[in-house]
């Protein structure tokens, strides 16, 4: 993992075209999910997630590999939201929903293999979807880095520049808050 | 079973999928839910809603990984050609620099003789003098202020309206 880190900050300081194209490929899913997330919009993650890697190009130099490489692209993202929002002059991650549009959040279906399944998964999809808009943003982001990303708990807080103590808090909560919409979302 | 038992269970379901548990509270929490029907549920709850977190699908547009690869190239290249002007700009400062440097005593008596021919007040031709000094920076400022104004103008998507 160390020389991997290593290896990419080399890359990184002199601008190599292949390892960027094939870190943009092998993080793609994951970028991508997170800005969906933290954004709430399938359209402006997509500009997030283009600029994300124009400043990995940019700022590669700043890359010194002793963490991992995820925790500073996801900085890298989480940093351009914020900037975009703070232009826009919102007060909050939840700004970035929507909620005028109709699917601010687009997720695709595990496996449906027949049309029963399918209903059903689309069903839990959607139960899923609309539950985690209740959740606030800065608890989604939270339950996403831990939970899908498996970040440490120390690469969180640096991803978000809080505190380790806050990184724990928001997840306790957010947690909650998952039970909790969910709970209300099958009910 | 006391309240304070139940929200220990509680605390203990929540910190073991945050950050772990101890072996001690490990064995009190299962302890705890083989008997406790309500903490057990909570805890399948909670099991349920970080698996239906983590099997959620995202689709990535198709061609995503592409354009981007693409953008970035592009870019990699505008700053491979934009870096030999910049390293032109400072050495052309910095040459300036030292020239000012070794030149200084000269230019010194240039300004008093010229101060003193035109009948200046000592005050106006050190003034000169010290804005002589200010010229290569000045330069350089008025480059670097071009050169954002000029990065300013290409489409920025950022200001994308939405």
């Amino acid at each position: 993992m160390r020389d991997e880190s290593k290896t990419i900050a080399r890359g990184l300081q002199q601008r190599d075209p292949d390892l960027l194209d094939r870190l943009i490929e092998q993080y793609q899913y994951r970028l991508f999910r997170y800005l969906v997330y933290v954004t709430g919009d399938n359209a402006r993650a997509e500009d997030f997630f283009q600029e994300t890697w124009i400043r990995v190009l940019e700022r590669g130099h700043q890359y010194d590999g002793k963490s991992k490489f995820e925790a500073w692209l996801f900085a890298i993202a989480r940093h351009l939201v914020i900037d975009w929002q703070r232009s826009k002059k919102a007060q909050s991650l939840d700004a970035l929903t929507d909620p005028e549009l109709e699917n601010p959040m687009q997720f695709a279906n595990e496996k449906a293999p027949s049309p029963l399944q399918q209903t059903l998964a689309k069903e839990s999809e959607e139960n899923v979807q609309s539950s985690l808009k209740k959740i606030p943003a800065i608890y989604r982001e939270v339950l996403v880095l831990r939970f899908q990303e498996e970040l440490q708990i120390e690469e969180m807080a640096s991803v978000l520049s809080i505190p380790v103590s806050t990184v724990k808090s928001r997840l306790y909560r957010g947690l909650d808050a998952l039970r909790g919409a969910l709970q209300g979302g099958t009910a | 079973m006391s309240e304070n038992v139940h929200e220990r269970g509680l605390q203990l379901i929540a910190k073991a999928r945050v950050e772990g548990l101890s072996q001690s509270e490990g064995e009190w929490l299962a302890a705890h839910t083989r008997e406790c029907d309500f903490c057990a549920e909570h805890a399948r709850q909670t099991d349920r809603s970080l698996r239906a977190l983590r099997t959620t699908a995202i689709p990535v547009p198709a061609d995503l990984a592409a354009r981007t690869q693409f953008r970035v190239r592009l870019r990699a290249t505008e700053l491979r050609q934009r870096e030999p002007q910049r390293r032109m700009l400072w050495l052309a400062c910095a040459a300036s620099w030292i020239f000012g440097i070794a030149s200084a005593p000269y230019v010194w008596r240039l300004f008093e003789w010229l101060g003193h021919r035109a009948g200046l007040p000592k005050l106006v031709w050190e003034l000169g003098f010290g804005l002589w000094w200010t010229i290569p920076a000045a330069f350089a400022v008025i480059v670097l202020l071009l050169e954002n104004a000029r990065q300013s103008e290409e489409p920025d998507w950022t200001k994308q309206g939405g």
